[in-house]
C-alpha cells in the first residue's frame, strides 16, 4: 500500500461507520486512480495538491454525512403524522414515558426553581425608578476603630445633601426599627415602623397609591404626626379606602395616615451589619437631622445619583464628602465615606450560595439530558429489529431519524410541562423553607415566562438526548443488523452509551464533592458551640413603651416581676432577661450613658494599653444582662463572678477577647473599665455568647446591668422540657402581669441558631439533593450498560464456561466492565471537583474547598454505589447456563 | 393518502452531480473515477470531490437509481480491479426528465433572451 493510499483510508475516518462500510473501498480506489493520475501528468507536487483536497473533501463531507439524518428531517418533515406515530409509540411504552418524565420533571423543575430564585434575586431589577443609579453610603473608620461598614450620623447625611453635583438626592433612615402596637386594646399588633426623611418615596420614585408622600417640611420637632402604610398593613388593618385622614394610633400616640404604598412595594433598609430590615410603615423624622452628633452612627444613607453618573464618578463625589467629615469630625484621623449600589449591597450575602446552587442545576440538568439520551438509545437498540425491517421495507433513514427526534422532543416537552407544574408549588416550598432575610424573598415566584423555559428547555434538552439514537437509528439496516448479530458484537451504539456513562459519572462526581464539602460545612456549623447553651431556653420580648409606661421605676418594677412570675412557671428552673439576644434583629439602645449598643470602652491602667488612642479604645456590643442571664443561658464564667443581685450598677463584666487583649497577664477583676466618663468595675470574664455567626466570634463584648436601662428586653427562660410547651403559659403570664404588655417573638432559642443558618441550611438541602439525583441517574445508567453487557455477551459467557472458567471468573470479567467506567469517569470528573470547590468556597465554613476527608468519603460513596450498579445486574452471569443456552442456538 | 402520493410523484429535481453520474452511466458502466473523468470531459468547471460524488453514489444506490455492477478489473488502470456501477430503469427515466426539465429551461431562456435564438 503506497502512503498517499494509507492517507486515503484515514481520511475515511471522517465518515460514519456504515457509510465507510458501503463506500469506503470505492471511495479509495477513486482517489488512488486520480493520484496515479495526477503522478503521470504532472508529478508529486500535484500529488500533495491531491492529498491535501482530499483531506477538505473528507472533512467536509464526512460531517455531513454524519448529520445527514437531521439535515434531511429538516428538508422533508411531516409534522402532523410524526407527531402522530410518535405519541402511538409512546402509548405503547407507559413505563417509558413515565420514569422519563419524573426523571426530566424532576431535574427540570429543580433547576427551574433555582434559575427563578436567581433571577429575582440576582438579575430582576428592583422595583423602583432607575434603581441602578440608588447606593447606600457607608463609613469605614480605617484606623480610628474596627468598623469598616458603620452607618452614617445624622450631620453626615446633611453633607451629602448639600454636595450637589452627582448626587442628585439623598435620604437618611433610622438605625432603629421601632417596633409599635397598633390597633385596639384587645387586639393590638407589633409592627416595624421606619423613620426616614421625608423624600425616601420621592427619592425611589414610587408614589404612593392613596394619598400622598410626606411633604418637604413634615420633619424635625414640632410638627404633626403623619404616616405612610404599606399595602400590606392597610390590608391587615382592614384595607378601608377611606384610611386617607384617619387617625391611627401607635403605642397610644395619635397618627395620621397620608398614604398607602401600592401593591407588592417592599422597601428593607441594609443593615450594617446582619440581614435588611423590612418595615410595614413609615414616618419622617421627629429629630432634625442636623442636630445628630457626628459621632454616632444612626441613620443609614441612601443616595440617588444623577443619571448617567458613573459608579467611579459618585465614588469620588462621595469620598470627597467623607474627607470634609473627616477633618470637621474625627481631626482627619482616616473616616472613609463610600457608596454600595443598592442591589448589590442587598444580595451580597446570598451571592456566592446563589452562584453555587445555580450551577448545580446546570450541572443537574446535564446529567438528566445525558439520562435521556442513553435512555433513548437503549429504546433504539431494543427497537433495532423493528427499525431494519422498516428500512429494508422502504422507510428512509431520514424518516426513522426524525421518528426518534420527535419521540425525544415529545418526552422533553412532558418533561417540562410537569417542571413547570412542580415549578410552581416548588419555589413556593423553597420561600417558605428559605431563609427570613433572602433578599427580596416576596418577589419570588415561577411565573408564566420561567415556566415556558422549562417547557421549551424540556423539549430542547429532548431533541438534544434524541440526536445520538437518532443518527444512529438512521443508519441502522438490515445488513448491519445482521452482521452485528452473527458476531453478537453488538451494534455500534456500544461506545457511545459508554460514553455517557462515563459523562455520568464525572457529572455526579462533581455535584457529589461539591454537595459533600456544603453539607459537611453545615453540619459543622449544627455542632459549633455558640458561646452559650441553647437547648431548652424559650426566649420572648417584651417591650415598655414610654407612651404606657412614662416611669422608669415603674419600668424596672414590672421587669423584675415579669422575671419573678416567667421563673415560678411550672417546669421553668430560671429566668432572666438580657438586652441583646443572639441571633435577633438589633434591639432599641436605650443607655443612659452610651446612645449606641456599639461603644467605645477603656480599660484607663490596663497593662494591655499601646499607648495609641484609637487601639485602646475598642469598639464594642454593649450587652445589657440581669444578675441570672449568665446561668440562665450557660455562658460559661472564665473568671471572677457574676452580678451581685443586689443592685450594683456599677458593676461589668468583659469577655476572653477584651480580657486577653487588656490584661494579657494579670487579672482584669477589680480593674476599671469606662464607658466615655462612666467607670466600671469589672467582676468578672465569661465566653462571648455570639450574636451573629455561630462559626466565629463577633465584636468583643461588654456586659452592664440591664435593669432600668433598657425598656424593651428579651426575657430568656430554662426549662427541661419542650421550649414550645411553655408558649401558652409564658403569654398568659405576661398578660396578666399588665393587659398592656406583649410577649412578642416567643421563640425557642434553638430555632434562632437554625433560623441564623437557614441559608447554609437550604444550600446544603438542595446542592446534596442534585449530587444524589445525579448519583442516582449514574447508577442507573451503569446498571444498564452492564445488564446489557451481560445480555448481549450470554454466547460469548457461555462458551468460557464451557472451556473451563468458573462463573466468579465471569463475574470479574462484566464488573471490570463496568468499572473501567466508573474510573474513567472519576478521572474526567476530577478536576471539575476543583473548580467546584472554587465557586463554592464562598459558601464554606470551616472546610476547605478541597478537603481531603470530604473528597476522599465522597469519592469511596461513589465507588461504592457504582461497584453496587455493576455487581447487581452482573450477577446475572451466575445464571448462565451454557448448556442449556448453545442448545437455543 | 393524498399527500403521500404528491409527494411520490413530485421526485426533487436531480442535483447537478446526479445528473452527471446518470448521464455517465447512460453510455456504460463506469467505475468511480471514470465518471469523475467523464465529469471532466464534458468541460464542467467545478468538477465534484471524489467525497461528494460518492455521497451521492450512496443517496442513489439507496434510491434505485443506479446499481453495482460486477466488480471487475479496469483495463485503463493497469487491470486492476474497480467496483462498477450501472444505471437502472428508474435512473433513466429519472435522467429522461431531468434532461427533459433542463430542456423546457433553455427554451425558456433563449425566449427570454438569455441566449442567442435557434442556435440549433
Amino acid at each position: 500500500m503506497t502512503v498517499s493510499e494509507r492517507w486515503f483510508r484515514l481520511l475515511l475516518r471522517f465518515y460514519p461507520a456504515d457509510f465507510r462500510d458501503e463506500m469506503g473501498d470505492a471511495l479509495v480506489e477513486a482517489y488512488r486512480d486520480r493520484a496515479q493520475d495526477v503522478l503521470r501528468r504532472g508529478g508529486t507536487l500535484r500529488l500533495a495538491a491531491v492529498c491535501v483536497r482530499a483531506l477538505a473533501d473528507s472533512l467536509r463531507n464526512g460531517v455531513g454525512e454524519r448529520l445527514r439524518p437531521a439535515i434531511s428531517w429538516r428538508r422533508s418533515g411531516d409534522w402532523g403524522r410524526d407527531v402522530e406515530h410518535a405519541i402511538r409509540r409512546l402509548r405503547r411504552a407507559p413505563t417509558l414515558v413515565l420514569s422519563t418524565m419524573a426523571t426530566l420533571g424532576v431535574g427540570l423543575g429543580v433547576s427551574a426553581v433555582v434559575y427563578t430564585v436567581v433571577q429575582r434575586v440576582l438579575i430582576d431589577p428592583m422595583p423602583y425608578k432607575d434603581p441602578d443609579d440608588l447606593y447606600y453610603v457607608w463609613r469605614d473608620y480605617g484606623p480610628i476603630a474596627d468598623l469598616k461598614r458603620g452607618m452614617l450620623a445624622g450631620t453626615d447625611v446633611v453633607e451629602l445633601q448639600k454636595a450637589g453635583g452627582v448626587i442628585e438626592q439623598v435620604v437618611g433612615l433610622g438605625r432603629q426599627l421601632n417596633t409599635f402596637s397598633i390597633g385596639s386594646e384587645s387586639e393590638r399588633i407589633e409592627i416595624p415602623v421606619m423613620f426616614t426623611s421625608p423624600a425616601l418615596f420621592d427619592l425611589l420614585g414610587v408614589p404612593p397609591a392613596l394619598g400622598r408622600a410626606f411633604a418637604a417640611d413634615e420633619v424635625g420637632p414640632g410638627t404633626s404626626s403623619v404616616m405612610v402604610l404599606t399595602h400590606e398593613l392597610w390590608n391587615r388593618l382592614g384595607a378601608d379606602p377611606e384610611v386617607i385622614g384617619r387617625e391611627v394610633r401607635l403605642n397610644n400616640r395619635p397618627y395620621n395616615v397620608i398614604g398607602v404604598l401600592p401593591r407588592g412595594f417592599v422597601f428593607a433598609r441594609n443593615e450594617s451589619a446582619g440581614p435588611p430590615q423590612p418595615a410595614d410603615a413609615f414616618i419622617p423624622f421627629r429629630v432634625l437631622l442636623e442636630d445628630a452628633n457626628p459621632r454616632d452612627g444612626s441613620y443609614a444613607g441612601l443616595i440617588r445619583a444623577r443619571r448617567g453618573t458613573t459608579p467611579e464618578q459618585l465614588a469620588a463625589a462621595v469620598e470627597a464628602v467623607g474627607r470634609t467629615v473627616d477633618l470637621r469630625d474625627f481631626q482627619g484621623r482616616g473616616l472613609r465615606l463610600y457608596p454600595v449600589g443598592l442591589k448589590s449591597d442587598l444580595v451580597a450575602g446570598v451571592r456566592p450560595a446563589l452562584v453555587a446552587l445555580a450551577l448545580g442545576g446546570v450541572f443537574l440538568v446535564l446529567a438528566v439530558m445525558v439520562n435521556l439520551a442513553s435512555v433513548l438509545l437503549a429504546r433504539t437498540a431494543q427497537r433495532e429489529q423493528e427499525l431494519a425491517v422498516s428500512r429494508a421495507l422502504g422507510a428512509s433513514g431520514a424518516a426513522v431519524a426524525r421518528a426518534t427526534l420527535f419521540e425525544g422532543a415529545l418526552l422533553g416537552l412532558g418533561g417540562g410541562g410537569v417542571a413547570a407544574l412542580g415549578g410552581f408549588w416548588a419555589v413556593r416550598a423553597l420561600v417558605a423553607l428559605a431563609p427570613l432575610d433572602l433578599p427580596r424573598r416576596e418577589a419570588i415566584a415561577v411565573d408564566g415566562r420561567i415556566a415556558g423555559v422549562a417547557i421549551a428547555a424540556g423539549a430542547v434538552i429532548g431533541l438534544l438526548a434524541a440526536l445520538a439514537p437518532a443518527t444512529w437509528a438512521a443508519r441502522a439496516s438490515l445488513s448491519s443488523l445482521l452482521a452485528s448479530s452473527a458476531v453478537r458484537g453488538g451494534g455500534g451504539h456500544g461506545r457511545l452509551r459508554r460514553g455517557m456513562v462515563v459523562t455520568q459519572v464525572a457529572l455526579s462526581l462533581v455535584l457529589l464533592a461539591a454537595g459533600g464539602l456544603v453539607v459537611r460545612s453545615f453540619e459543622r456549623l449544627l455542632r459549633v458551640n455558640p458561646g452559650f447553651r441553647p437547648e431548652g431556653v424559650l426566649s420572648l420580648w417584651v417591650r415598655m413603651p414610654p407612651e404606657f409606661f412614662p416611669e422608669g421605676k415603674d419600668v424596672v418594677a414590672l421587669q423584675d416581676r415579669i422575671e419573678q412570675e416567667l421563673a415560678a412557671l411550672p417546669g421553668v428552673s430560671g429566668a432572666s432577661a438580657t438586652s441583646v439576644l443572639p441571633f435577633s434583629p438589633r434591639p432599641l439602645p436605650a443607655f443612659h450613658a452610651a446612645s449606641s449598643y456599639q461603644t467605645a470602652i477603656t480599660f484607663p491602667g490596663a497593662p494591655g494599653n499601646r499607648g495609641d488612642a484609637d487601639r485602646d479604645a475598642p469598639l464594642v456590643d454593649l450587652v445589657g444582662a440581669r444578675p441570672t442571664y449568665f446561668d440562665v443561658m450557660g455562658i460559661r464564667l472564665l473568671a471572677g463572678r457574676g452580678f451581685d443581685p443586689a443592685r450594683r450598677e456599677d458593676e461589668a463584666l468583659i469577655d476572653g477577647a477584651l480580657a486577653r487583649q487588656f490584661f494579657p497577664t494579670t487579672s482584669p477583676i477589680g480593674a476599671e473599665v469606662r464607658i466615655g466618663d462612666r467607670p466600671l468595675t469589672i467582676v468578672g470574664v465569661v465566653r462571648q455568647p455570639r450574636l451573629y455567626d455561630v462559626h466565629q466570634d463577633g465584636r468583643p463584648q461588654l456586659f452592664v446591668r440591664a435593669e432600668g436601662f433598657v425598656r424593651h428586653q428579651a426575657f430568656v427562660l430554662r426549662t427541661d422540657r419542650d421550649p414550645r410547651a411553655l408558649i401558652p403559659d409564658v403569654r398568659l403570664a405576661i398578660r396578666r402581669i399588665d393587659p398592656r404588655l406583649v410577649a412578642a417573638q416567643i421563640r425557642p432559642m434553638q430555632e434562632l441558631i437554625e433560623g441564623s443558618l437557614r441559608r447554609q441550611r437550604i444550600s446544603a438541602v438542595l446542592l446534596s439533593a442534585f449530587a444524589l439525583g445525579a448519583l442516582l441517574l449514574a447508577a442507573m445508567g451503569l446498571y444498564a450498560i452492564v445488564a446489557g453487557a451481560v445480555m448481549r455477551r450470554r454466547h460469548e459467557l457461555a462458551l468460557r464456561l464451557v472451556v473451563g472458567a468458573d462463573h466468579r471468573a465471569l463475574l470479574r470479567l462484566v464488573v471490570r466492565e463496568g468499572a473501567t467506567l466508573v474510573m474513567l469517569g472519576v478521572l474526567i470528573g476530577a478536576p471539575g471537583i476543583y473548580f467546584a470547590g472554587r465557586v463554592i468556597r464562598g459558601v464554606l465554613v470551616g472546610v476547605a474547598p478541597l478537603d481531603p476527608l470530604t473528597l476522599i468519603s465522597v469519592a469511596a460513596g461513589l465507588g461504592l454505589v457504582a461497584m453496587l450498579s455493576c455487581y447487581v445486574p452482573a450477577r446475572r452471569v451466575l445464571g448462565i447456563d451454557p448448556a442449556q443456552l448453545l442448545r437455543q442456538e | 393518502m393524498d399527500r403521500a402520493r404528491r409527494r411520490n410523484d413530485e421526485r426533487p429535481a436531480l442535483r447537478p452531480v446526479e445528473f452527471h453520474i446518470l448521464l455517465s452511466l447512460t453510455a456504460g458502466e463506469r467505475h468511480g473515477y471514470g465518471i469523475i473523468q467523464d465529469i471532466e470531459a464534458r468541460g464542467e468547471t467545478v468538477v465534484p470531490d471524489v467525497g461528494t460524488m460518492y455521497r451521492a453514489l450512496a443517496r442513489m444506490l439507496e434510491n434505485g437509481l443506479i446499481e453495482a455492477a460486477v466488480r471487475r478489473p479496469a483495463p485503463e488502470a493497469d487491470d486492476e480491479r474497480r467496483n462498477y456501477y450501472r444505471i437502472t430503469d428508474a435512473g433513466r427515466r429519472a435522467a429522461k426528465t431531468e434532461a427533459r426539465r433542463l430542456e423546457m429551461l433553455m427554451r425558456a431562456a433563449r425566449i427570454g433572451g438569455l441566449l442567442p435564438k435557434d442556435t440549433k
